[in-house]
This record gives structure tokens, sequence and C-alpha cells, in this order.
């Protein structure tokens, strides 16, 4: 019970549910590092992200592109020789920064977890038009000339639908959507 | 003068739950803090506390609804005040921009948003703690 | 006839139709019911965990008071990814009262309950588990002889591992090849099959991504592969609608067709072309297919 919390106790409690062990038994080893396909393009690698939370580095991690740089493989979690569960360490971070509205303004993850979520709030489903063409300007004017080839050869092929689907009982789901979130209403 | 009220805060915010408490401290309660819902859980589980002062975005999501719900169905802790102090229209109010909360949807007894003044919070907390005692003088 | 609830997946709709067209297809040719959920929900992808699990938790909760509700045991998904969150939430579920009652209160708010009965399968587990290698080896008229398979598991097929789930599976599983190798198909070495195809960085972190399937490419070309076999809709579209950008970014000539498993199991089990959705890819499969004699009639 003490005033202040080392930032890794604070990222363990995002975890509390979950079964991975403490960062604080993590030995560096890099297997998580070694393990992963995403590592080249983040900021820290995973083993490096890891001890910057061990060492109370917080600013430092939530600067770090890292966690927005995960795609949920889970190869690091099934290798990792002390049982941490860095996964799911990713996933826990990208909430922590979603919920405290601390990111780097560049990345596009955050921005595509919001609408993304916002979509199956809406539709019940997922309709991958209405949130893909926000995020081609990353590629400014040429990536987003590519972005519609790509959208057109997709059309082409009557793969990809021009309204969204929705599912049928979008009262109930939304009621039900309203007892895990406590706010009232949609639209 | 009575022996001082104790007073739980589980909230997964350091620096808040650390501001609240000092108020709270300085107010002359015992104030005890819990950084996740299980920790909190097994503290609760100890008993005596007069005021739970409650988070919602806490771990995996909004834990402080099930959390509420489950002390509301628990015949000794249901006794208990509880305050939801929460952050959740900042903190994920993007899925539904422009809305209200829903307080009486929680089963608690008083919902304040952060952050919150120090003299309302005291206020708040003095009534809650009055309004239970009321409830149990009566019952005796 | 053998029935189970299947849940399509919002991919399956649209951009992974051959996916589901081949799977009903095959399944009606084992004697196999996919009777859908009605009225089925997104699973949550990956992007909900990482703004409220609960929320993750209960968009599955409801999948699977639908299949409960429909009185069938046993549910069917074709998408890794729906399989992995579907099967999790149900450990989840099933491991904690806490949050199963909790999910119950939110369900019962949609006139559903849940209590945690249903076993969850990925589409191939369901083959090759339940319907067996053998009897499906027995089944087949059109052995794909002579095709050249890269077998892609991707992730989450079989990763994060499940209770009772051996080490061997997750490092070095085999049941994707045997099932490839009992329709006829020539299974050549992919080291890469188990490596991340960078599923949605696609969108959030493209130069990523695109190094991902570049590597993913590379290894397939090498191996000699005629195509690339998946069991997922978001492989399979990260690997066939970028890989002209692969080419452009890397300089690289690729032209390596991605097909779904079901595409060449229905094949092999006498289905047409056509009947398994064959036609609707951007890298064309038909002719290699053709050439290889698996696709004639």
């Amino acid at each position: 019970m003490t005033t202040t919390l080392h930032f890794d106790q604070e990222v363990m409690n995002l975890l509390h549910a979950a079964g991975g062990e403490p960062l604080s038994t993590c030995i560096q080893c890099a297997m998580c590092s070694a393990s992963c396909p995403a590592a080249p393009f983040m900021d820290d690698s995973p083993r490096r992200l890891i001890a910057l939370i061990n060492a109370d580095l917080r600013d430092q991690v939530l600067a770090s592109n890292t966690f927005w740089t995960c795609a949920s493989c889970f190869a690091c979690t099934e290798r990792c020789p002390r049982g941490i569960d860095p996964a799911q360490l990713m996933y826990a971070l990208r909430r922590y920064s979603i919920w405290k509205g601390v990111h780097r303004e560049d990345l596009v993850g955050p921005d595509f977890s919001r609408r993304f979520v916002r979509t199956i709030l809406r539709n019940g489903k997922s309709y991958e038009p209405g949130y893909a063409p926000a995020f081609i300007w990353e590629g400014g004017f040429p990536g987003m000339v590519r972005e519609v080839q790509g959208a057109l050869r997709l059309l082409r092929k009557g793969r990809l639908p021009l309204i969204p689907s929705r599912i049928k009982d979008l009262d109930g789901f939304r009621r039900m959507i309203g007892r895990i979130i406590p706010l009232e209403g949609f639209e | 003068m009575s022996d001082p009220k104790r007073l739980l805060i589980i909230d997964d915010d350091p620096d808040f739950a650390g501001a609240i408490r000092s108020i709270l401290i300085d107010a002359g309660y015992e104030t005890d803090v819990e950084y996740n819902p299980d920790d909190g859980w097994h503290a609760l589980e100890k008993g005596g506390y007069d005021l739970l002062l409650l988070d919602i975005m806490m771990g995996r999501g909004a834990e402080g609804v099930m959390m509420a719900r489950k002390i509301r169905k628990d015949p000794v802790m249901r006794e208990m005040p509880v305050l939801i102090i929460t952050g959740i229209r900042e903190q994920i109010a993007f899925l539904f921009p422009g809305q209200a909360i829903h307080p009486g949807f929680v089963p608690v007894d008083e919902l304040m948003e952060k952050p919150v003044d120090p003299d309302l919070l005291l206020d708040r907390v003095r009534s809650l703690i009055a309004a239970a005692e009321a409830r149990h003088s009566k019952a005796d | 006839m053998t029935t189970y609830a299947y849940y399509p997946g919002c991919s399956l709709e649209t951009m992974a139709a051959s996916y589901h067209v081949s799977a009903t297809e095959v399944a009606r040719r084992l004697g196999i019911d996919l009777v859908e959920i009605e009225d089925w929900n997104c699973c949550g992808a990956t992007a909900y965990s990482q703004v409220d699990e609960l929320l993750a938790q209960v968009l599955c909760a409801r999948n699977l008071a639908l299949v409960e509700q429909s009185g069938r045991t046993d549910v069917v998904a074709p998408c890794s990814a729906c399989f992995k969150n579907l099967s999790f939430a149900n450990l989840h579920m099933q491991d904690d009262g806490d949050l199963l009652e909790h999910m119950n209160y939110a369900l019962d708010a949609d006139g559903l309950a849940y209590s945690g009965s249903v076993r969850v399968h990925h589409l191939m587990g369901m083959l090759v588990d339940e319907v067996g290698i053998d009897a499906i080896r027995a089944r087949v008229t059109k052995p794909q002889e002579g095709l050249r398979v890269a077998v892609y598991y991707g992730c989450q097929l079989v990763r994060p591992h499940r209770p009772g789930q051996g080490m061997q599976d997750v490092e070095d599983p085999r049941f994707f090849e045997d099932l490839m190798e009992a329709i006829g198909a020539d299974v050549v070495p992919f080291p890469h099959r188990l490596r991340c195809c960078g599923g949605s960085l696609i969108v959030t972190s493209r130069k990523a991504a695109l190094a991902m399937l570049h590597e993913l490419l590379r290894s397939a070309g090498e191996s000699g592969a005629d195509l690339i076999v998946t069991a997922c809709p978001l492989c399979q579209v990260n690997l066939e609608l970028y890989q002209a950008e692969v080419n452009r970014e890397f300089g690289a000539e690729f032209k390596m067709p991605v097909v779904y498993f079901t595409q060449l199991m229905g094949l092999a089990l006498g289905a047409s072309p056509k009947q398994v959705g064959i036609g609707s890819e951007i890298v064309k499969a038909g002719s290699v297919l053709a050439c290889r004699g698996a696709a004639t009639p």
C-alpha cells in the first residue's frame, strides 16, 4: 500500500486477470525479440520495452511505437522461458495509452482501433471500406492511388460490398453493450 | 470522538488515487488504496470499510461495473456505500460521441466524474456515510 | 449427416467469399451440415481488446449464446482470428465464474444466456480431428497430383496454444501438411509457414507489413511452390491483394496465387473450379491449377 506505484506494477495491474508471469521476472534473454517478425520496425524491441518498463521509464515506454507495431502473432508468448505474455502486454499498453489519450501523434493504430470499434458498435459487423480509406493518406497521393487500385481489383471480383452489412437485432445488441460500458443510448 | 471512518479506494491510476487519498486522510479518514480489482476484492473481503471509492476503467476494461455488481450481491458488502469516481467519459467516450454517462445503471450510491473537486468529494463522502449510518440505526 | 453451427465471420461475407463458398462445398461433399448462426455479430477482431477486453468478450459471448440457443453443441469458424477470439472467450468464461456471470448480465439485455457448454473449432481442426484425414483421403476422387503447395499456417490457427495442445503442435505442427497430402498435393518445404503475415499492420504499419509479406513470398517462391494455401482470410488478402505493392516496394516479380485449403479440398473431392470460388482471385490460380491437371474436369 505504497503511495507511489512502480510503472511495472501499474502495467501488471492491467494484466491482473491474464495468466502471464510478472514482468519483473524477465531475464532479458531476448527470445521475444528474436521471435518477433515486426521487431525491425519497432522503436524498441520487445525485450527492450520490458526493460524500460522495469526501469520505471514510463514516458519513454508511452512514446514508443512498439506496442502499436505488434501484429498479435503470439510467437513471443509461446516462447518466453519465464512465462511472461508479451503479446498480452502489448494489448494492455494499447489500452493504457488509449484510455489516457497518450500516444505518438504519427501512429495510425490508435485511430484505427477507435474507428473499428465504432463501426462494430454501429453495425454489429465490421465493414472494411468504412475505415480503410482514412488511412491511405499515410502513403500520400501515390499511396491513395495504389489503395484505390486495390479496392477496384476487389470490387471487380465482387469482393467488396458497397453497403455495410448489419445485424438484425441491433437494439438488443446495443442494450447488451450498454451493460458492459455504462453509457446511455447510442447514436 | 468516535473511531475514524475507514475508506477504500480501488483505482488503477496511482497519481489520482494518491491525490484523493491525501485529501481524505487530511479530512481525518483512514484510507487504503488498491490498484486492481483482484487486490481490491481481497481487501473488501477482510471487511471493515465504511465506504468504497471505485474506479470503472481498470484492468481488462470496465471492471468497476463488474465489481459494483458483485458487491451488491454480497449480503454483507452490500451495506457499504459505493461512490464511483470515473474518467470513463474521457477514457472511451470516443465510442459514443456526445453521450451521457448513465449513473443509475451501475448499482452504486453515487457517481462522480474525474477530475473531482476536493470539497465536493468530501461532501459526498460525508453524506454517503451519514446516510448509511442512518439506515443501520433504523434497522436496529 | 453431422451438423455444426457455423460462424462465417465478417470477412467471409465480403473479401473472402470464396472461402465461404468452398467451405460449404467441402462440408456438403463430406456429409456435414454447416448451419449458419442466426444473426451473428463481429468477433471483435484484434481492435476490441485494445479498447476494452470485456467488450471484446461480450461480442464473442453473444455468438456462443446464439449457438447454445439453437440447441447445438459445436461451432465451426473458418477464420483463424475469429477462431482465436471465440475459443479464448469461451475458455475465459469457463474458467472464471464472475466473468461468465457478468457476460450473462449483459446477454440478458439481448434476451440471451450462455452456460459455457459450446465447443469451438477451427474449420480445419474440425475436418482433421472430427472427420479425420483417412476418411477425407478415402473421399478424394481427383487427387491434386503434381500441384506443389506451400502450406501456410500463419498464427492464430495454432497460436496461442490451447489447453491440451502440445508444444510440438505450436512449433512444428503437421496437420495442415497431412491434410494437403491426403488430397494428393505435393507439399514443398516452406520455412516461413508459421511466420506472421502482418495481420492488421497492413493498415496501421504499412512498411512493417509489406516487409513481412515480402519475406513470406520470397520464402514460398524459393520453395518452388506453385501456390500458397491458407486457412485464414486475413492471410489470404494480405498475401494476395498486397503482392503488387510488395513487388513495387522491393523490385520483385511475385505472381504467387494464394488459395484457401477448402478450394483445393473441394477440387479433390470432385467439385468444379467455379463451385469452390476459383476465379475471384487477384493473382490468378486457374491456370496453374489447370496446368497441373488439378482443376481439369
